[in-house]
């Protein structure tokens, strides 16, 4: 697995950009028009009349992404065949993942959605393992036929600290794991997959990117409260010290400010497209291309209209005059 | 308590009836695609079907319900396409069917399916049937389709049970050959795009195997008219 790298087999930068962490730092800032290069190039053919560039361009563009999204499952099916294999060892300890496992576990996990990690942990049911990928174990089979089972809480887990917590869980999600604890820390990595699919996201996205296992999570939390004590105070102080109110800038700063507020801005624009992912430029200045032309001739003045011979009858109707009956 | 006793002979006998019909479906549904199938296989009586396939149990042993079958000279000429100035000798797009019974009672992902895709790619087999008890999990059905440049289809043996296209309520479709098809868009003076629709995952359309850009004729009864034929573009 090699999460570094540039995996996806697509010429699409913002499903790069979205799926690895590294582009985050440097956006692509412009980039040569490629949508010359692909592989529905159309041929040259004598007979038909030649296509315009522009319906080219834009069904190009469309056919990219299907390209790009179908790359993506593929890429995604990869994956989970990976993490059936996992973990590495058959006596690793989910509690304490050896560092590789767990590097390679997350890093695979980025471009998966919560319903592609509940086919991964079906996928795993079936191979007859736990549902989380780090856990060894199998999971659970209960003999009896039941649709539900009753589990029980630790002691003073219930309602006002008396008795026990009782859950009702449907058999089928009872058997996913091998415990509990399992369960709680496949469920952790689960909330933190990003809800949309991979290539809607944007590259400086950073959810589902920074995945944290329960344990880290709760490691660092406790962490960053005990940190957090004995620095408030400072750090409070040192942004205080940075509130002080701007001086009022110069007259003439604003005037150069407001010069650069152009509303065609070429870098900007490009940088917006960029963003948006229609790199192409045939969307670059929307789909409809609008030409507004001033009035430049105003040497004519204005008249109001007159009464022509014949108008108090009603005139001509383009053209026609109609007879009195 | 007979039922008791009976119990597991009942179950037997059932699974083995379940099993012969969803057989005896897939042979008139190779026959109905146009392969190459005799009228004996295809009318194969549960008795015989007991003797060949079913373990000392009572069981049908499935791993033995393995099905090759090659196509008719009518079915390669239906599925060549029409010669272009760069191709003047098309090769028909079929051949060889393989037909799989899954073992396995429940639980099938992909370790099941990446095993077909072995056995149909290493058998260099154009289009391949993968039948299951139970429903195969989202990976698998993505993975069975995902070998370049063949055909794997997978059903449920529930879907087969009954072959769907004998009921009366079903009309017959006809797969049209690339010839026919533009013969039938000049006559109307159509674009493909401009036929009625018919998904390529609708029943009928599953059972003949169909493909995106194909055309069939479906011949229904009509009150008024006798017969009235229509025509479905595959999507």
């Amino acid at each position: 697995m090699s999460s570094d790298q540039p995996f996806l087999k697509t010429s699409l930068p913002s499903i790069h950009a979205a799926s690895s962490r590294q582009s985050n730092s440097s956006p692509p800032k412009s980039r040569p028009s490629n949508s010359r290069r692909s592989p529905l190039k159309p041929k040259q053919k004598p007979s038909k009349p030649e296509a315009d560039p522009r319906h080219l361009a834009i069904a190009l563009h469309h056919a990219h992404r299907i390209q790009a999204q179908k790359d993506a499952q593929d890429l995604i099916l990869d994956r989970i065949l990976e993490l059936v294999t996992l973990p590495s060892s058959p006596s690793a300890d989910p509690a304490t993942p050896s560092a590789e496992d767990a590097h390679n576990f997350k890093a695979a996990l980025v471009p998966f959605q919560p319903a592609d990690y509940d086919n991964l942990i079906q996928e795993r049911n079936i191979e007859g393992l736990c549902g989380y990928c780090l856990c060894p174990h199998e999971h659970r089979k209960e003999n009896s036929r039941g649709t539900y089972r009753i589990t029980w809480g630790a002691k003073g887990s219930g309602p006002g600290g008396r008795g026990r917590e009782m859950n009702i869980v449907p058999r089928e999600q009872f058997e996913m794991w091998c415990s509990d604890e399992c369960a709680e820390r496949a469920m952790y990595i689960r909330v933190q997959l990003a809800a949309e699919p991979v290539w809607e996201r944007r590259g400086d996205d950073l959810r589902g990117k920074q995945l944290l296992l329960l344990e880290e999570g709760r490691g660092s939390a406790k962490g960053k409260g005990a940190v957090r004590d004995a620095a408030t105070v400072k750090e409070v102080l040192g942004q205080l010290d940075n509130l002080h109110m701007d001086s009022t800038p110069e007259p003439g700063a604003v005037a150069d400010d407001i010069s650069r507020l152009t509303v065609r801005d070429d870098a900007h624009s490009r940088e917006l497209a960029v963003e948006r992912g229609d790199q192409n430029p045939a969307f670059q200045g929307g789909r409809v291309n609008v030409q507004i032309q001033e009035k430049t001739d105003f040497s004519k003045s204005v008249t109001a209209p007159e009464m022509r011979p014949g108008d108090e009858k009603g005139g001509s109707i383009e053209g026609y005059i109609p007879q009195d009956p | 308590m007979d039922d008791e006793y009976n119990f597991s002979v009942d179950d037997a006998e059932r699974e083995a009836i379940r099993v012969w019909r969803t057989w005896r479906t897939v042979f008139e549904m190779l026959q109905d695609r146009g392969y190459e199938v005799t009228d004996e296989e295809v009318k194969i009586e549960l008795d015989e079907f007991r003797n060949k396939y079913v373990d000392e149990k009572g069981y049908p042993s499935r791993d033995k319900l393995k099905i090759q079958a090659r196509p008719t000279e009518a079915m390669k000429a239906k599925y060549t396409p029409l010669p272009t100035p760069s191709n003047r000798d098309p090769q028909p797009d079929c051949g060889t069917i393989y037909i799989e019974f899954c073992p396995d009672d429940s639980g099938i992902g992909t370790k099941q399916v990446r095993s077909f895709n072995h056995t149909v790619d290493e058998g260099n087999f154009h289009t391949g049937i993968f039948i299951t008890k139970t429903p195969i999990s989202p990976s698998a059905v993505r993975l069975l389709s995902g070998i370049p440049g063949r055909i794997c289809e997978h059903f449920q043996e529930q879907d087969l049970l009954v072959n769907i296209t004998r009921h009366e309520l079903v009309p017959k479709h006809v797969l049209l050959s690339p010839e026919e098809k533009m013969r039938l868009l000049a006559r109307y003076r159509l674009k493909e795009s401009q036929l009625p629709r018919i998904q390529v995952s609708d029943p009928v359309a599953r059972y003949l195997g169909l493909r995106r850009g194909q055309v069939v004729k479906i011949i229904r009864r009509s009150e008024t008219a006798g017969r009235y034929a229509s025509y479905r573009w595959v999507i």
